[in-house]
């Protein structure tokens, strides 16, 4: 290379690392899946996205502890829960320990407000009465130290029948307090993180906070901590997405390197040719960090996977060289169809920009700004960097034989249609599913781990997550009212066993009405005290021992009513605000259930209800939502390719050339389609991804093959292009296709079928014409 | 778990507690060395002895009297009635225990919930058993007195079971065990005549003082 290429090329690369470092720094990069959802259309599909990135249950880790007896199992988690409590990073604990210190001192009051005893009693001499008769008992056992702390403020026990009645309906069981698995071997906590379940930065660093603090509290090294929910699923496949790309960075790299070596038998080449590519990389990125807030990573991920096309160019100027010819000439020359190929995936991606998916928005965004630079670069760096050509690559044996081969094979105008036909009846005749439309495999867990998560699901009776109801009020208080009568209705439907139980925020918190109506109902101190010393003549309680209970009788008679804004910072404030949520233009609560016998029985409260209470059937709306992404995926990939017909048949200004090009890629894309559906794979959205990959690749070679036009030395060049492109993107992706993530393996294999297609096709459908 | 639930929960080791004081009733041997105390304790089911429970509280300006019958069928079958001033019945089929209360509704539960209360039972089964082992993993135990009038003291070595009970004291002269006494951590007694001892009256106003004659 002369010096002032050199210095050239080291300028340029020094130009992008400076650029790449000033992105890395400024790029903003989220794992909110929203970004690659279409905007949700209603309000189950609001919700439903909420739920799923941003939902307490997307925050929610379960532990589980094992490898030790039960007690010390137990003394481990009550001591990982003490440290957990305190750590700002986690915002609900539970380990099923009920301790009466978990109210605070300002709720205490409550308990009368908060309690359905004063529904159906008076807080009079009899009642009170035969509350002290079964306290005096209950201290006549053994068991009456318990009592000690607690008899003076509350001798009805009310604070005890308002936790019971928020125990779950379903509980994990207890051993020595905590919540145990089935078979007594595991200790069960539910642990709440700050930060999104989706975003696997923030659940990395809480996951490793939990271990940390649970390596200081374990009683023995034998005990061991399992960590399953959405958020360790987001750290484990971030982890094993890296670790696959990494391997497939250097096996793609090792053999690029071969691949370039072996066609140029050039090092200098090897290294300018991964130059378009870099600047792409750069440029995609740059323009997406500089237009979007924030970048998903899965448009990072995609977008340099999608880029890759890039490679095409400089192969394509590299195939071309002629000896004695200027590189800067073989630029001119094939800088039309060059164009016109970067023109034409640049202008197809223009359709991804509007369709209404974010993250999609992102990758074309990605993908023009790169491939445009790429397609520049190889236009106007390259040949400045290369020195004037030694070797007619078209002369080679590769393209020799290729040539020879399909010149030898008779024309086949048969043989389009005759591939359409096929194509389109396997395609349309196959009844298998064409689509997949679990929204759980954009984020694929693998089986063993899902499996894991449900176990202890069940084990901790967490509740059923497909069917909730929603009910919509302009208050949060007409919200709680209209919950108590649901309850109602609710608890026919239990006793029929529709349900097995059910869940709302009514059960914690009354509403304001019932909460006046017991406050109401609470005597005034004097009458009170009246009632009390009655009530105690002739029993052993101490004289004035109760005056802290009619203390708290009469604060209570003056408590304003608890409420969604005054349970703030207290333990009933994450569990009312799991299921009541301030959205625009009101509140909605949320009605969980276990045990869903019979959803049509749910359907029909909701159909009766006037609009008032909607069934929402998360899994179908999940479904909906995919299949509403695809449509305007398919929508887009449609648009696009219309674009590319015309910007082809504008470039080509004939209409015979343009279907000369665009007829493999067609037909291949078709091919590749009708395998997959054939071998029964279930389309999802990578896999049209992919497609879209694939078809800008064959577009290339549909372009270089047929520009090359009826020079035999021109074509021969053409093949040879065509076929290092196609050996190029068939080693990209067959390392991706090898990865054990099920998302980069169905783009891999899928890429790889794709270029497979259009490489033949393009070769026995782009032939010179009198041969 | 509730307080309500271990509250019932304890008044089953009460009654295993109590059903230890049989055992000890019958025991013809008043001599202050453990094993041989131990030996003379042991007894085969099922055995049944009436008993009067004094519980002095800091919460009570008078003591709390209740009396009634322990029946011990085999070692995972227990029964404590009380039948005065009030009925109330507790019993422990293996690890389910249901408690019924006059004019109460039954409550039951299992025992899996508290393991540490199943330390607490197995232990009084223990020492039914004559089992000074399977006892010295739960309590340190410490014999005083004399033949005459002998004392069995058993401290608690786990911490989940002293945060309940700190000690217990069996009180005996010559050949038989007359008191149980029970001392919690936040300064309540709950003194328990078995036997010879469990046919005395007790009055109302009687003080520590007074159950200490009575035990002596």
């Amino acid at each position: 290379m002369r010096g002032s290429a050199r210095l050239t090329a080291l300028l340029w690369l020094a130009l992008l690392a400076g650029a790449g470092l000033v992105i890395h720094h400024s790029l903003r990069i989220s794992g909110d899946l929203r970004l690659f959802m279409p905007a949700p259309r209603d309000a189950v599909g609001r919700l439903l996205l909420q739920e799923v990135s941003e939902g307490p249950a997307a925050k929610l880790l379960l532990l589980s502890i094992q490898g030790a007896p039960p007690e010390a199992l137990a003394a481990t988690s009550q001591k990982l829960a003490a440290a957990l409590r305190a750590d700002p990073a986690f915002g609900f604990v539970s380990n099923g320990e009920q301790r009466l210190d978990m109210v605070p001192d300002a709720l205490l009051p409550y308990r009368y407000l908060l309690s359905p005893t004063l529904d159906s009693n008076h807080l009079d001499a009899d009642y009170l009465r035969d509350q002290l008769q079964e306290r005096e008992r209950d201290l006549a056992s053994p068991a009456g130290t318990l009592l000690t702390p607690l008899l003076p403020r509350d001798p009805t026990l009310e604070l005890i029948k308002v936790l019971e009645s928020w125990e779950p309906a379903h509980q994990a069981q207890q051993l020595f307090d905590v919540w145990f698995n089935p078979a007594g071997n595991a200790a069960l906590l539910i642990v709440q993180t700050r930060g999104a379940g989706f975003d696997p930065a923030r659940q990395q660093t809480a996951i490793e906070t939990l271990r940390r603090h649970f390596a200081d509290v374990r009683a023995s090294p034998a005990m061991q901590l399992t960590v399953t929910g959405p958020g360790a699923f987001a750290v484990i496949m971030q982890g094993r997405s890296e670790a696959d790309a990494r391997v497939a960075a250097v096996c793609d790299s090792v053999g690029m390197v071969l691949l370039m070596l072996v066609a140029y038998r050039s090092i200098r080449r090897v290294f300018l040719g991964a130059l378009p590519l870099a600047t792409a990389g750069v440029c995609g990125l740059g323009a997406v960090a500089a237009l979007f807030s924030s970048v998903h990573g899965i448009t990072i991920a995609f977008g340099f996977t999608l880029t890759g096309v890039a490679l095409d160019y400089p192969i394509y100027l590299f195939s071309n060289e002629q000896p004695g010819v200027r590189p800067l000439d073989v630029a001119r020359t094939v800088w039309p169809t060059l164009a016109t190929a970067v023109a034409a995936v640049c202008i197809a991606y223009l359709a991804f920009l509007v369709s209404g998916v974010l993250g999609l928005a992102q990758l074309a965004t990605f993908n023009i700004a790169g491939l445009a630079a790429a397609g520049l670069c190889a236009r106007y760096l390259l040949p400045r960097l290369l020195p004037v050509g030694v070797r007619d690559h078209g002369t080679g044996m590769l393209p020799t034989a290729l040539v020879s081969l399909s010149s030898r094979l008779p024309r086949m105008p048969w043989l389009a249609p005759v591939i359409a036909v096929i194509g389109l009846g396997l395609v349309l005749g196959i009844r298998t599913p064409w689509w997949d439309n679990d929204l759980g495999h954009l984020t694929p867990v693998p089986e063993p781990l899902l499996r894991e998560y449900e176990t202890l699901q069940q084990a901790l009776g967490a509740p059923d997550v497909r069917y909730l109801l929603a009910l919509q009020a302009p208050t949060p208080d007409a919200l709680l009212a209209r919950e108590e009568s649901l309850s109602r209705q609710l608890d026919g439907l239990a006793t029929q066993h529709v349900i097995g139980g059910y869940d709302l925020a009514s059960r914690y918190l009354p509403s304001s009405a019932v909460q006046l109506r017991r406050q109401a109902a609470l005597p005034d101190a004097a009458t009170l005290k009246a009632s009390l010393t009655q009530a105690a003549a002739g029993m052993a309680f101490r004289p004035d021992l109760f005056a802290p209970f009619l203390a708290d009788v009469a604060r209570a008679r003056t408590l304003p009513p608890l409420s969604v804004d005054t349970v703030a910072g207290t333990p009933l404030a994450l569990t009312v605000g799991a299921l009541v949520q301030q959205r625009e233009g009101g509140w909605t609560g949320l009605v969980t259930f276990t045990d869903v016998q019979q959803p049509q029985q749910l359907a029909a409260l909701a159909a009766g209800s006037h609009g008032t209470i909607q069934l929402l059937d998360l899994k179908q709306a999940a479904e909906d939502l995919v299949a509403n992404q695809r449509q305007r995926i398919l929508a887009s990939m449609a648009a696009a390719f219309v674009l590319l017909i015309v910007v082809v048949a504008v470039t080509c200004r004939s209409l015979r050339r343009m279907v000369r090009v665009v007829t493999p890629m067609a037909l291949s894309t078709l091919t590749t389609l009708a395998i997959l559906h054939a071998t029964g794979v279930a389309l999802n959205l990578f896999h049209l991804i992919a497609l879209v990959l694939a078809a800008g690749l064959g577009l290339d070679y549909g372009l270089f093959l047929e520009r090359a036009g009826r020079e035999p030395a021109a074509h021969r060049r053409a093949v040879h292009a065509v076929t290092i492109c196609a050996t190029a993107a068939c080693v990209v992706f067959a390392v991706l296709g090898s990865s054990t993530l099920p998302v980069l393996r169905s783009i891999g294999i899928t890429v790889v079928l794709g270029v497979a297609c259009n490489f033949v096709l393009s070769q026995l459908l782009i032939r010179k014409e009198h041969q | 778990m509730s307080i309500v639930r271990r509250t019932a929960l304890i008044l089953t080791a009460g009654a295993a507690a109590l059903l230890a004081l049989p055992i000890l009733a019958a025991a013809d041997s008043g001599a202050p060395d453990l094993d041989a105390l131990l030996q003379h304790l042991a007894r085969p089911a099922p055995a049944t002895t009436p008993f009067v429970e004094v519980h002095f509280s800091p919460l009570l300006s008078r003591p709390l009297i209740v009396s009634g019958e322990l029946v011990y069928s085999g070692p995972d079958s227990l029964a404590r009635t009380v039948e005065k001033p009030y009925s109330e019945h507790t019993e422990i089929h293996g690890d389910e225990v249901s408690v019924v209360r006059a004019g109460g509704k039954p409550r039951t539960f299992s025992l899996q919930r508290a393991p540490e209360l199943k330390t607490l039972l197995s232990s009084f089964s223990a020492l039914l058993g004559g089992d000074r082992q399977q006892l010295e993993q739960s309590f340190t135990l410490t014999v005083g007195g004399d033949d005459a009038h002998w004392t069995l003291d058993l401290t608690p070595r786990d911490s989940r079971v002293s945060q309940r009970v700190s000690r217990i004291t069996v009180n005996g002269a010559a050949g038989s065990p007359r008191c149980m006494t029970t001392a919690a951590p936040d300064g309540s007694l709950t003194v328990m005549l078995m036997a010879e001892a469990a046919r005395t009256q007790v009055p109302a106003d009687i003080d520590r003082a007074g159950l200490e004659k009575v035990c002596h």
